[in-house]
């Protein structure tokens, strides 16, 4: 089989991936090709069904059911970060940043056909629940890992625990006497390493410590599915954080037991 | 205390306040695409319990992942309504007893955006409807029956009285080829430099 008989049968296999038709054995051979450096993913072919879905589609007016849009309702709460009620919940600045945004006029023009090659991006996640706090997550999942934080040597006096579920992907970091920082020049960001999935760890979320924190609850907020966590290392980086870090200032590490 | 992490995505409109747990905005976006999902689930998922899980299923993969949306890639619409039809496709299969297929593996796409930028460009609705009529009338009648009335396989060989195989040929090919036209089209386009 030609370098292009090769790609030209993955893409066709990866048609009927999108459309859901394939067999058994396509679905090995899928396997077998998508490993194959020359048969690359191409997203644009999902894209264009996707856009030819909503293009058919005549009667996306149709209201939502009044009971299914109460359980949106009630499903997105948990990811709903929470406004500063009392001193024990702080609401770091972006969010205020992000709520007085308007909506930009080209998502209106979203509902035109544009399809764009790219990556994209959409782990298959696999939660179904959602603790909402350490406490739960521990007392609901049954495959909680929790480690001890160790502080580097600057970081020596911090403490802390983080406890994780592969099942729920869903974790958090209780942190202690961690040194405040100014937003505006360093934030801590958090990595989780796991080699099954990749050499290079997973973004955990870019978090603050105020002042006066004493001891901090952190959810993690892992935009990547993690399988099997091997560590969960602290760094701090510049505002925003970072794609790759150079782990240039390492804050504390915890190795999953 | 509580402090929640932040999002570096800012980039995304709509979904990137949702990306950082806005809940104004998440309410804003079951608004805005709530109905979309439902029509594209029901298309799919004729079970009204089955397909009104599908679409919470939906939801919270939007939740979760609208951090990952790339406002350089595609629309919100685009990338909503795929997140509905993973779904809801994943549900037939599973209904059908088919086996499981993994996702592509996300650092090879991520690598690809980075390599074939080029890979598909701007498709205006009218292009891909110039595009379609490209398509033989047999294969552009059978992308009818699937992606406007949602038909299954099995559906659209007893409504046609075309072979199973030849179906499900038609369907790939026609989506490879309607995707290479776009291509083309894009081509022989000439370049603007300016942002629309």
């Amino acid at each position: 089989m030609t370098n292009q008989e090769l790609m030209n049968r993955f893409e066709e296999l990866e048609a009927g991936r999108i459309f859901g038709d394939l067999e058994a054995d396509e679905i090995r051979e899928w396997e077998e090709l998508s490993k194959d450096p020359r048969c690359q993913g191409d997203p644009s072919l999902e894209l264009l069904a996707t856009a030819l879905d909503i293009d058919f589609d005549e009667e996306c007016d149709e209201e939502l059911p009044a009971s299914l849009r109460k359980a949106l309702e009630e499903g997105m709460k948990p990811f709903v970060v929470a406004e500063a009620t009392d001193d024990k919940v702080i609401r770091p600045s972006i969010w205020k940043k992000i709520f007085s945004d308007t909506e930009t006029a080209w998502a209106v023009a979203a509902v035109c056909l544009l399809l764009l090659v790219a990556q994209m991006f959409v782990d298959e996640s696999p939660e179904k629940r959602f603790a909402g706090s350490p406490e739960a997550l521990v007392a609901q999942a049954d495959d909680v890992i929790q480690s001890k934080f160790g502080g580097t040597e600057a970081f020596g006096q911090m403490s802390g625990e983080v406890v994780w579920s592969d099942e729920l992907q869903e974790g958090y970091m209780t942190l202690t006497n961690l040194p405040a920082n100014d937003p505006t020049l360093k934030q801590y960001q958090l990595w989780i390493v796991d080699p099954d999935r990749d050499e290079k760890p997973v973004d955990g979320g870019v978090f603050d410590i105020p002042a006066d924190s004493g001891t901090a609850i952190i959810p993690i907020r892992n935009p990547l599915v993690v399988r099997n966590p091997q560590a969960f290392v602290i760094t701090l980086e510049q505002p925003g954080g970072v794609v790759v870090s150079k782990q240039e200032v390492v804050v504390a590490l915890a190795t999953a037991s | 205390m509580i402090n929640q992490p932040q999002s570096d995505d800012s980039d995304g409109g709509l979904l990137a306040q949702v990306a950082g747990g806005a809940e104004t905005a998440m309410n804003h976006c079951i608004n805005k695409y709530g109905p979309l999902v439902w029509s594209i689930v029901r298309k799919y998922v004729r079970n009204p319990s089955s397909a009104e899980d599908v679409v919470q299923e939906t939801f919270t993969d939007l939740w979760k992942s609208a951090k990952r949306y790339n406002s350089t890639i595609g629309t919100e619409t685009t990338f909503v309504g795929l997140l509905a039809r993973r779904r809801a496709i994943d549900f037939t299969r599973k209904a059908n007893r088919q086996p499981h297929l993994e996702p592509m593996p996300e650092s090879d796409t991520l690598e690809l955006a980075s390599t074939e930028p080029s890979a598909l460009a701007c498709c205006e609705r009218e292009d891909v409807k110039a595009a379609l009529k490209e398509l033989p009338e047999e294969t552009r009648t059978i992308f009818s029956l699937h992606f406007d009335e949602g038909m299954t396989h099995p559906e659209i060989v007893e409504k046609t009285g075309l072979p199973l195989g030849t179906v499900k040929t038609r369907l790939r090919r026609g989506l490879i080829e309607l995707r290479n036209s776009l291509r083309r089209l894009d081509d022989a386009q000439p370049q603007d430099t300016t942002s629309s």
